[in-house]
């Protein structure tokens, strides 16, 4: 047997990205056609040749083929939210100082201190883990794991939940702009829950792991 | 539908293709426009086949490595139809409305 190529080896370091279970059926032939369209000898894998493998195995891992329309357009938006939460965190960033004079006028800088510590500075933290949260739930209901649809409720919950505080507290600690980014999350949220939870989409999760 | 997936039907309605044949005949139906990478063509044809409008028609070895030969279902070759019709229609209308600023003939 002849030594595959250093082409031929770069190529499945990238193919090896893909699911086990893909690859154990599609290796081979993908890697039969990625031989066959490299140009006259070539020695390595093309930047964009390996983008677009790095594309197709994330999405293979989040169950974006194999999954029926609705769970693929939540799948979609449980990525959206991941983008939104950080985007929350960001518009928090940007009005934390209007906010901060506007607070000032009536109340104690050290009031501001404790208002920071206590309620702007976990929202802070928070949000990153919250966009590993959701990209985590979109991998699990792509996949169609029984139990990706009562987590992402429980994430729903906490959503929803953040939201009413933040209404509860009104302009008074949060810029509109904080209040408004909130709001689009929660919706996407709403429809994320619509979809998973639709009569097409509900037989998927009730599959074995290995059908799908 | 994407164009990608509508190209992938095109090529294997007259008969089965193998991933390279179809990268080969998508190029050739939309004129060098499209050309389709690996991973987007692996993508679309797991896709495809769960959405059970192409299947596996055959396999071989070829000089030592596997080469799966694909074609239309019923259900494909129904959905490629449709598709080219409505395309055809939504064609149809916008050069009747471009005829009379002769920017087409």
């Amino acid at each position: 047997m002849t030594e595959p190529s250093r082409l031929e080896r770069g190529y499945r370091r990238v193919l090896a990205c893909y699911p086990k279970e893909f690859r154990r059926a599609n290796e081979e032939e993908i890697l039969a056609v990625l031989l066959a369209t490299a140009a006259e000898g070539r020695q390595r894998a093309g930047l964009a040749e390996c983008a677009d493998l790095l594309r197709g195995a994330i999405k293979m891992h989040l169950g974006m083929s194999r999954s029926p329309r609705p769970v693929l357009n939540a799948v979609r938006l449980m990525c959206a939210g991941a983008v939104l939460t950080l985007a929350v965190l960001a518009t928090v960033l940007v009005t934390l100082g209007s906010l901060r004079s506007d607070f000032i006028q009536n109340f104690t800088a050290a009031q501001w201190h404790t208002v920071m510590l206590t309620q702007i500075v976990p929202v802070l933290a928070s949000a990153p883990i919250g966009a590993g949260v959701w990209l985590w739930l979109a991998w699990a209901n792509g996949r169609g794991y029984d139990w990706a649809r009562p987590a992402f409720m429980a994430l729903f919950g906490v959503v929803t939940t953040g939201l009413l505080l933040g209404v509860g507290e009104g302009t008074a600690l949060y810029a509109p702009a904080d209040l408004i980014a909130a709001t689009v999350l929660w919706l996407v949220g709403l429809a994320v829950i619509v979809l998973i939870f639709s009569k097409t989409a509900s037989p998927y999760y009730q599959q074995e792991p290995a059908q799908q | 539908m994407q164009e990608a997936t509508f190209l992938i039907l095109t090529a294997l309605a007259d008969g089965s293709q193998h991933g390279y044949g179809i990268i080969a005949e998508v190029q050739e139906i939309s004129g060098g426009r499209v050309r389709l990478r690996a991973g987007t063509l692996y993508t679309a044809l797991d896709r495809l086949r769960v959405d059970g409008l192409i299947e596996v028609d055959r396999e071989e070895i070829v000089e030592g490595r596997l080469r799966r030969y694909y074609r239309l279902t019923p259900e494909g070759t129904e959905r490629l139809a449709a598709e080219a019709a409505r395309l055809q229609a939504n064609a149809r209308a916008a050069l009747a409305r471009l005829k009379p600023l002769g920017v087409v003939t």
